[in-house]
């Protein structure tokens, strides 16, 4: 379980003023839960995700993990940014067990456990592909691939697939939610697509914009396996879509008011 | 099989090599003045100084300088040049004394070197050394400050310490970055070689160079030249090849073919 409590975060603009990114941020997030955090650019929620990662340090308040404080990224939290961040130096293979070396998994094993995790993730035969020979959702894969290969408990997704076009960020939805039905692992998911968060989560927080604040956590109550096909023509699907859309487009009016 | 293209593109360096000699053999006909002997002239004086035994040594030990001059320049550049890169504190302590020392040309420091250190090989070596550290530095420190800090923090996920993540992810990931500040290194490392004989005139490949040019042998001056030249061009080469394999992975054009065994 991963609590954040009243996290509150300050920036420093270049200006030398202060820019309040979130505000009192509370938020609990269950074992094995899907959960997306879905703002308007700005809101912070990428910073949040940063926070529970231990990548950033929140200036006021506090992320817990298992009861105990983040104070620094681990192993059980693992990352998949948008930017893919892979090794450009390392193959496919060599970027995928880069994680369980360095966990001190044995060389055979950790090929062996990479090959799989390749071929999991579609990309069987391009394991001595360099990230440069691939496309953006192939790095994505590669990304995915490189961050499960270490077993994280939390896997935490920072728009992955914001920089992919339509078509493949669809299939790469699917094939997420397949790799996720298999282990159930938690999820923290940020995005800014409505029909995205809808679609993947359990549980959506929808953002205020700068500074950050939860608006309403809507529980996605919706069966699983979910069939893309099927859930496009889901009235309960679409009424998520069309209420969290509203809530958005209200956030957004707030700020436009003096 | 190589293609007609590639062979062009291959024996281009050649061809240009060539057509100097070409334009040198016919303005030095052309002038007819004895300072500036014939292409042919000075190419056939090259045998007699590359057999000559003393003028071997001297250029042996101006390559044994410059061989060790580079080397500690980047085994000391590279590292403070990632640091700076990575720490504003570092970068902010080493950079206003970096800029002043940029613009000077180093063989201007070659009279107080020698006051302090003597005209011998410890003198020389430390101007090559400062001739190669800069753009080492500079471009270890551009190539450290461009890591991407998503990569870093991928790394620190998977439990990579401070030092690993300095070691196994800036280093790799500034590598070509690095390796273009030691090409230029090197060819300054020959410049600056050159130069310090030439102040300091007790050995090496300039000192033969400019004993020649006091002794009015031009056959020789030139041939020294096309000698210390092919010195250049060939080191070059040579590291241009070792640059090539180390970072096959960031060349723009390369691609491996779309096969697998």
């Amino acid at each position: 379980m991963i609590e954040i409590d009243r996290v509150s975060q300050v920036f420093q603009t270049s200006g030398r003023q202060n820019h309040l990114a979130l505000s009192e941020i509370s938020l609990t997030i269950e074992d094995g839960a899907f959960l997306s955090i879905l703002g308007p650019s700005g809101c912070g929620k990428s910073t949040l995700l940063y926070i529970v990662g231990g990548f950033v340090s929140p200036t006021e308040g506090v992320a817990r993990m298992k009861g105990k404080a983040i104070t620094g990224p681990g192993p059980d939290r693992g990352p998949v940014f948008q930017e893919f961040a892979l090794f450009p130096w390392k193959s496919v293979l060599g970027n995928v067990m880069y994680g369980p070396r360095q966990q001190g998994v044995k060389h055979a094993q950790a090929e062996a456990q990479s090959r799989a995790l390749i071929e999991m993730v579609g990309l069987k035969g391009f394991e001595n592909f360099y990230p440069k020979e691939l496309s953006g959702g192939m790095k994505q894969r590669v990304a995915l691939a490189r961050t499960l290969a270490y077993h994280p408990a939390v896997l935490l997704m920072d728009e992955p697939f914001g920089a992919l076009d339509a078509h493949t960020r669809t299939r790469l939805q699917n094939d997420l939610l397949n790799i996720w039905e298999r282990d159930r692992k938690t999820v923290l998911f940020v995005t800014h697509s409505v029909e995205e968060a809808v679609f993947l989560s359990d549980k959506v927080v929808v953002m205020t914009r700068s500074p950050g604040r939860i608006k309403e956590i809507v529980d996605i109550d919706l069966p699983r396996p979910r069939r893309r096909a099927e859930l496009l023509l889901d009235p309960h699907y679409q009424k998520y879509v069309v209420d969290i859309e509203r809530m958005i487009d209200d956030t957004s009016e707030d700020e436009l008011r003096p | 099989m190589i293609s007609m293209r590639a062979l062009v593109s291959r024996s281009a360096p050649l061809l240009a090599c060539l057509g100097l000699l070409g334009i040198w053999q016919i303005g030095a006909l052309i002038l007819n003045t004895d300072s500036f002997p014939t292409a042919l002239d000075a190419i056939r004086a090259i045998p007699s100084i590359l057999g000559d035994k003393e003028s071997l040594i001297n250029i042996l030990a101006s390559l044994r300088r410059m061989a060790i001059g580079f080397s500690l320049a980047v085994a000391v550049s590279i590292p403070l040049g990632l640091m700076m890169g990575r720490s504003r504190g570092v970068a902010s302590f080493f950079n206003p004394l970096l800029m002043v020392i940029y613009p000077v040309p180093k063989a201007a420091l070659m009279p107080i070197i020698m006051l302090w250190l003597g005209v011998g090989d410890l003198a020389k070596t430390l101007v090559i050394f400062l001739g190669v550290s800069l753009p080492v530095i500079y471009h270890s420190f551009q190539g450290a400050k461009a890591v991407e800090e998503k990569m870093l923090w991928s790394g620190a996920a998977m439990g990579l310490s401070a030092t690993q993540r300095m070691m196994r992810i800036v280093l790799p990931a500034a590598l070509p970055e690095i390796l273009t500040g030691c090409r230029t290194g090197l060819v300054l490392a020959l410049i600056t070689m050159v130069t310090s004989e030439m102040i300091a005139r007790q050995s090496g490949a300039g000192n033969i160079l400019f004993n020649a040019l006091d002794m009015g042998q031009y056959d020789a001056v030139y041939a020294m030249i096309i000698i210390i030249g092919a010195m250049g061009i060939g080191l070059d080469a040579a590291f241009e090849k070792l640059r090539g394999k180390l970072v096959r992975w960031s060349e723009p054009g390369f691609d491996i073919p779309l096969s697998f065994a």
